[in-house]
Formats: C-alpha cells, structure tokens, sequence
C-alpha cells in the first residue's frame, strides 16, 4: 500500500517513547490537507496500539500499521 | 457569554464548592511567597504564572457569583465574570501550571493552588476550551480500553519482543512477560513504551516475583487534562484487569502521577475501596534488595549519581527513601540535589506540559532551577523515576549541554545486577 499512497508529510518519530508518536502525529495532522496522508516511522511497540487508537477516536483513518524489522511504520490519513 | 453558558460554568464552581475552596478563596493574604516558590514564575517572571494569580481567576468569578460584596460593587472586590478574556488567561495560567504544589508546600496557608486548577479545568472543558491535546491522548486511552480485543495481538506480539530482550539481558531462556496470567500476585502496569516493561521485567523475574504484564498503561491523561470522569474510566481499565485475573497488588511503573491516582484518587473518583494494595516499582525493587531476592553490585554504575524527586510522587506521594535507597544500593557515589524531597525544585515537565507545544518556550524558561540543581552537584548521571520529567530534564541536558546521562531507576538497577546476559543501553 505505501508505494501506491501518495504522503503528503513525512515523521521520523524514531526513538521518541510512546506516547510522543501519538503526539507527533496528532500535532501534524493538521499539516496535512483533508484526504491527505502522513507516514510516520516509530520504534516505539506502544504506538502499535497508540496511533490506531487516537486515530479511531479522533475519527481519522490508519491505512497501514506495519512492523518493518526493528521500525513501526504507518499511514494515518486526514479524514477531517 | 450567554445567561445559559454563564450558569453552566458558575454551576461547575458550585459542584466543586466544599470547606476546603471556600477556604482557598477567601483565606489567600497576597504575601507573594509563592513567588519564589514557583519554578514558572521564577523561570519566566511572567505575572501570569505567579501561583497566586493563577488562583485569583478562580477567585474572582467566586467574588462575583458566590459573595455579596462582589455581587453588587464587582469593581471595588475585583469581581469578575468568566469571560472570554478571563477564560483564555484561565487556559494559560492552568494548563502550563505542572501542578507540582510547591507554592502550597511554601504557602503560610497551605492554599492548594493545584486543587483550585482542578476547578479552573473543570470550568475551562464546560467552555469547551479544555486543552485539546491532552483531550485527544486521554480520548485514545479509553477507546483502547473499550474495544481491548481490536489491540489483544498486536500488544502480545509486543510483549513477546520484550520477552526475547529480557531473555537476552537475563541470560536465561525462561524468563517471561507474563500476559493474561491468572493468579498472578502482581499486575505490573507499565507506561505505553518498551522501556518501562524490560527492564522491570528483568528484576521481577530475576526476583522470582509471580507477576504478570497489564494490557494498559498507566499514564492518566484524563487526570491532565482535568476530566474526572475520563480519568476514572483510564484507571478503571486495569482496575478491571486486576480483577478478573485476581491479583493481589497493583504495581505502576516510575510515573509520578499514575501512581497518585491509583494511590490516592481513583477511590474517590469511583466512590467504592481501591480492591488492591497500590505500590510504586521503586517500593517492590527496594524490598527485593534489601531482602537479598535480586542482587546489585555497586562496582558498575560508573560517575556522580544524583536522584530527582519527580513532584507526583515525592512531595504529593509521599515516597523519598526507596528511591534513594535504591540509589545507595547500587553506588557508593552519590550525591543529593540541593534543595531535595519535599523542597525539590520542579523540572518543569509535569501535567502533561511535555505534550502541550504551545507551552514549549515557558517549560523550558521554567526549568531553570533544575539546570542550577544539576550543575552544582556535579553529577554525570541522574536517575529520576518520571517519564514526564526524564523528558525535560534530557531537553534541558541538550540545551544546557550538562553532559547527564538521565537514567530510569530500574534501568540503574539492571545496570548494577549481575546478570549473565548482555545489559542494555538504557531505554
């Protein structure tokens, strides 16, 4: 799905302790425009849960939530 | 403001009104001690972070709709209605205030300014201006724990990672992250990282701890934020949890306010008693030293070590001795901050201000006097069991160029155990 989706921002959220990617994530969505997606890349296994979660209850969308080797990558995307 | 929303927010009040904010509104002297008490006011001069202007808002809405003087001559009281202006001066002074109580800890009437901020964002939320932000990260904490089975793998797979690091650090194939385990005797409810999870690990399994992971974290930022019932909900999660695999303790990690809440709010906010004896990590980690259940040797912490109280759980908890037992235990090189325990100087991180951008420039003017503390001990490593703190406080190593290496406790435990794996860099 990554190399399909066009990423309007781009996070290196690497080494930050959760729940800063949450954070991260949420102070930048508005960076973004409506439909439009940020990827942001983590260590941290807690925003496996985390970003999913703000996104569900912030009614925003994750496209992706994929552990690549040591890296947790994802596609949130701006929903309003 | 309508005659609707007026009622609204003078009704928060209201609810809120006991001896206690009666007293803290009628009682303050304006001796300004809390001046020098207040790290953001001492770090920033800003009159809007004095302590007692802080309260003084609060105040003057009470002049107005609580007194009779204030009622019909508001301008000789400095009475005031909850306007616009005064609300978004109310967001300020609340929201960048960490809620250390060191201004009450200095106050000749121990007016409890925190306590009347409790108020301020109970009255802010109601104008829908509670800080949005901490609104969000407390909103994520209570959908994970309504739909607990849309997160079950992905937090197993996690824990099983920990699981293969703590094996590499113990040096011994069976060590566990127990998930989900039934009669356990402690659930061990971390913060949302890995970093507070291995290394707590490695010491209770090295203890023969029968204990087992919480699928929750701890951190409360409904409490932050200032919703009461959004905080009750967060902690209810694993009070839940405990119940159903029936421990018999709660053990919260090196988070001071996680552990304020499970210890001395949650039976309040949920108005029946806490089912659990309460314990901090440090406590546990402390008996199993001096008990001989884990063993540290104080050869290899190398440099100065000092020890923050972190404010939630020093002067508001309560708990100064185990963490500098701890420390004792694992360096004969220690050395305190001054000043320390119930006068420690605020870092400036706390109430959830490490996660509010638009307070950045006064957080790190407020930690001031913590840089000060740090240079004068002439410490190379901190240990400071708070996650808000160690935030801050390696902000501030960055920016002062303090050369600090800052430590969870836990992780200069592990550092200090003989242990025949390999030992990790800290977090």
């Amino acid at each position: 799905m990554s190399d399909e989706t066009k990423i309007d921002l781009e996070l290196d959220l690497k080494g930050l302790l959760c729940p800063l990617p949450m954070v991260k994530v949420s102070q930048n969505i508005g960076n973004v425009p409506v439909g439009g997606v940020i990827r942001a890349v983590a260590t941290d296994p807690g925003a496996m849960a985390d970003i999913p979660a703000w996104a569900k209850s912030t009614g925003n969308e994750v496209l992706q939530a994929a552990k690549e080797g040591s890296e947790f990558v994802f596609l949130v995307k701006r929903v309003k | 403001m309508d005659s609707t929303q007026l009622t609204t927010l003078t009704g928060v009040i209201d609810k809120k009104m006991n001896r206690q904010l009666k007293q803290y509104m009628d009682i303050c002297a304006r001796c300004a001690i809390c001046k020098d008490a207040c790290h953001q006011y001492v770090g920033t001069g800003d009159f809007k972070y004095l302590p007692a202007r802080r309260a003084e808002l609060i105040r003057q809405i009470y002049k107005k709709y609580f007194t009779k003087t204030g009622e019909f001559v508001p301008a000789l009281y400095e009475a005031r209605d909850p306007d616009e202006n005064l609300l978004d001066e109310l967001y300020d002074s609340t929201y960048a205030c960490t809620g250390c109580r060191r201004c009450m800890y200095y106050c000749p009437f121990s007016i409890d300014t925190a306590w009347i901020l409790s108020v301020a964002k109970a009255i802010l939320i109601a104008a829908g201006k509670g800080n949005e932000m901490l609104g969000q990260l407390a909103d994520a904490a209570i959908f994970k724990g309504d739909n607990a089975e849309m997160f079950n793998d992905v937090m197993v797979s996690g824990f099983e990672d920990i699981q293969e690091e703590v094996r590499a650090i113990t040096g011994n194939p069976n060590s566990r992250v127990p998930v989900n385990k039934e009669g356990a005797d402690i659930l061990y409810v971390a913060l949302a990282g890995a970093h507070s999870i291995r290394p707590a690990a490695v010491i209770f399994e090295e203890a023969g701890e029968n204990w087992t992971i919480s699928m929750f974290e701890a951190a409360n930022y409904g409490f932050f934020y200032g919703d009461v019932e959004k905080a009750r909900l967060i902690t209810k999660r694993y009070i839940d949890e405990a119940k159903r695999l029936g421990v018999k303790e709660i053990v919260v990690p090196e988070c001071g306010h996680a552990y304020r809440v499970a210890e001395f709010f949650y039976e309040a906010w949920s108005k029946e008693p806490m089912p659990f004896k309460i314990s901090h990590i440090l406590e546990k980690v402390d008996q199993y030293i001096k008990a001989g259940r884990i063993t540290v040797d104080k050869g290899l912490i190398e440099g100065k070590v000092t020890y923050h109280d972190p404010c939630q759980l020093g002067r508001n908890g309560g708990k100064f001795e185990e963490p500098r037992d701890i420390v004792k235990a694992v360096t004969d090189n220690f050395v305190d901050l001054t000043p320390n325990r119930a006068e420690q100087w605020c870092c400036g991180g706390g109430g959830g201000i490490v996660a509010m951008e638009e307070f950045k420039d006064v957080r790190l003017a407020s930690g001031i006097k913590k840089v000060e503390q740090l240079k004068a001990s002439g410490a190379s490593v901190l240990a400071c069991p708070c996650e808000n703190c160690r935030l801050q406080i390696e902000e501030l190593n960055e920016i002062h160029e303090l050369g600090l290496q800052v430590w969870q406790v836990i992780d200069l435990v592990v550092a200090a155990m003989p242990l025949k794996g390999t030992k990790p860099t800290h977090a």
